[in-house]
């Protein structure tokens, strides 16, 4: 069973509507016998659920949450939720999309209560330079690393809330009014939210230009 | 007057005013923004995958099976001592300052199990008051519990060497914390610790 789970470019294409369609999960499919034996306690079947979901779910915690130790974490305390109450999904909705919500809830719970802890702007600066110069074998910063790397490090730069809010929306494909109710807040919260998240790469990305026209 | 970013990512989601979307149609700038900020959005798309860099599978089945045997850890009794017991006597055979950091992580991580025991206690204590208990206080206590059984897992794969190490300790630090976050839950029944 190939799984293209996180194959979210294949799917955001120019100008298409924002929405489901761009939720990159849906395009996933579950082996149905598979979800079967491990709603019966098939311990088999949970260790196969655990290796196809294993790098989305580290991936997805990952990008919300701020350092590999937190992302390993989600991922063990998600996996644990997921299998343990598996034999109450019905689903409805897919597999994939309920495992990336138990997910996404976990890194946003992790989120709020570290945001006491440590500052984040700092820690964010302090991780993307960490990121920057891992890629680069220490040498160069940004300046010659592929642009994608350019994008990841600028990723890990922005403040966590600006951050969990462009990836839930612009990558996951969840609306405004569905991240608000997973963080608590407004959809309005979740829009100037985004503004935020895309002001602050621009600036990072292209440090010279102008912002957007206002 | 140019479109705000706000009302540019509103326009490239399709969810924009009438207003908005006319005027980006017809904006040379505007409408180069928001082919910008849908550049930005396939890159991020584009992010290579990741993967965790250690197999964590095993202290997942560990823990899940922990939960199978419901509250295993309170209904056992002295889940702490079973865990720690393999460290429990180690006096430093060689002398010297190895000696003395053995003999001191034997002692806090002594100390943290000893703190454990008594939380458990307390847990022990509580559980048998029968309340009833909220919706959103058992999801937080069912949290815990989780986390709870992952560090139980970590520490009954670690635990058999004579002299605990500094990660046995944090574990074991974390233990504590999370029990007394359980004890928290159960005498204040709030559903929101701070975790
Ligand atoms: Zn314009």
């Amino acid at each position: 069973m190939a799984l293209n789970f996180f194959e979210p470019a294949t799917v955001l294409h120019l100008g298409e509507p924002r929405g489901a369609t761009t939720r990159p999960a849906q395009t996933t499919i579950v082996d149905e016998l598979v979800l079967a034996r491990a709603k019966a306690g098939n311990e088999a079947a949970f260790e196969t659920l655990y290796r196809h979901f294993e790098a989305p779910v580290y991936t997805l915690a990952r990008r919300l949450t701020r350092t590999p130790h937190d992302a390993e974490d989600v991922l063990q305390e998600t996996f644990l939720e997921v299998l343990r109450s598996i034999g109450r999904f019905r689903g409805d909705g897919s597999f994939a999309g309920w495992i990336r919500k138990v997910t996404a809830s976990k890194a946003l719970m992790r989120l709020r209560t570290q945001r006491s802890r440590v500052p984040e702007e700092e820690l964010s600066e302090e991780l993307a330079d960490a990121i920057a110069a891992d890629r680069n074998h220490g040498v160069t910063p940004i300046a010659t690393a592929p642009e994608r790397l350019d994008l990841e490090a600028a990723l890990a730069r922005l403040p966590n809330t600006a951050r969990a809010v462009i990836w839930l929306h612009d990558v996951e494909g969840y609306s405004h009014d569905e991240i608000a109710a997973m963080v608590g807040k407004t959809a309005s919260f979740s829009k100037s939210q985004l503004a935020r998240a895309h002001a602050r790469l621009r600036e990072m990305l292209e440090p010279t230009s102008e912002g957007p026209c206002t | 007057m140019h479109l705000s970013l706000e009302h540019l990512l509103a326009v490239r989601d399709g969810e924009a005013t009438a207003d908005a979307a006319g005027h980006a149609a017809s904006c040379p700038e505007c409408g180069a923004e928001i082919e910008r900020l849908r550049t930005i959005q396939r890159g991020l798309a584009a992010l290579p995958e990741d993967r965790p860099e250690q197999d964590f599978w095993p202290g997942v089945r560990a823990a899940l099976a922990a939960h199978r045997n419901r509250r295993h850890w309170l209904a056992a009794g002295w889940a702490a001592a079973g865990l720690a017991a393999a460290f429990t006597l180690t006096i430093g055979v060689r002398g010297g300052l190895e000696a003395w950091h053995e003999a001191k992580l034997s002692r806090e991580t002594g100390e943290l199990v000893a703190a454990s025991q008594q939380l458990e206690q307390q847990l022990r204590t509580y559980g048998s008051a029968g309340r009833v208990v909220s919706g959103r206080t058992a999801g937080t206590i069912v949290q815990i519990e989780d986390r709870i059984a992952l560090v139980d897992a970590q520490l009954s794969r670690a635990g058999s060497d004579r002299v605990p190490s500094q990660d046995v300790l944090s574990l074991w630090q974390e233990r504590v914390r999370l029990l007394d976050a359980l004890v928290s839950v159960q005498t204040s029944r709030t559903a929101y610790v701070g975790l």
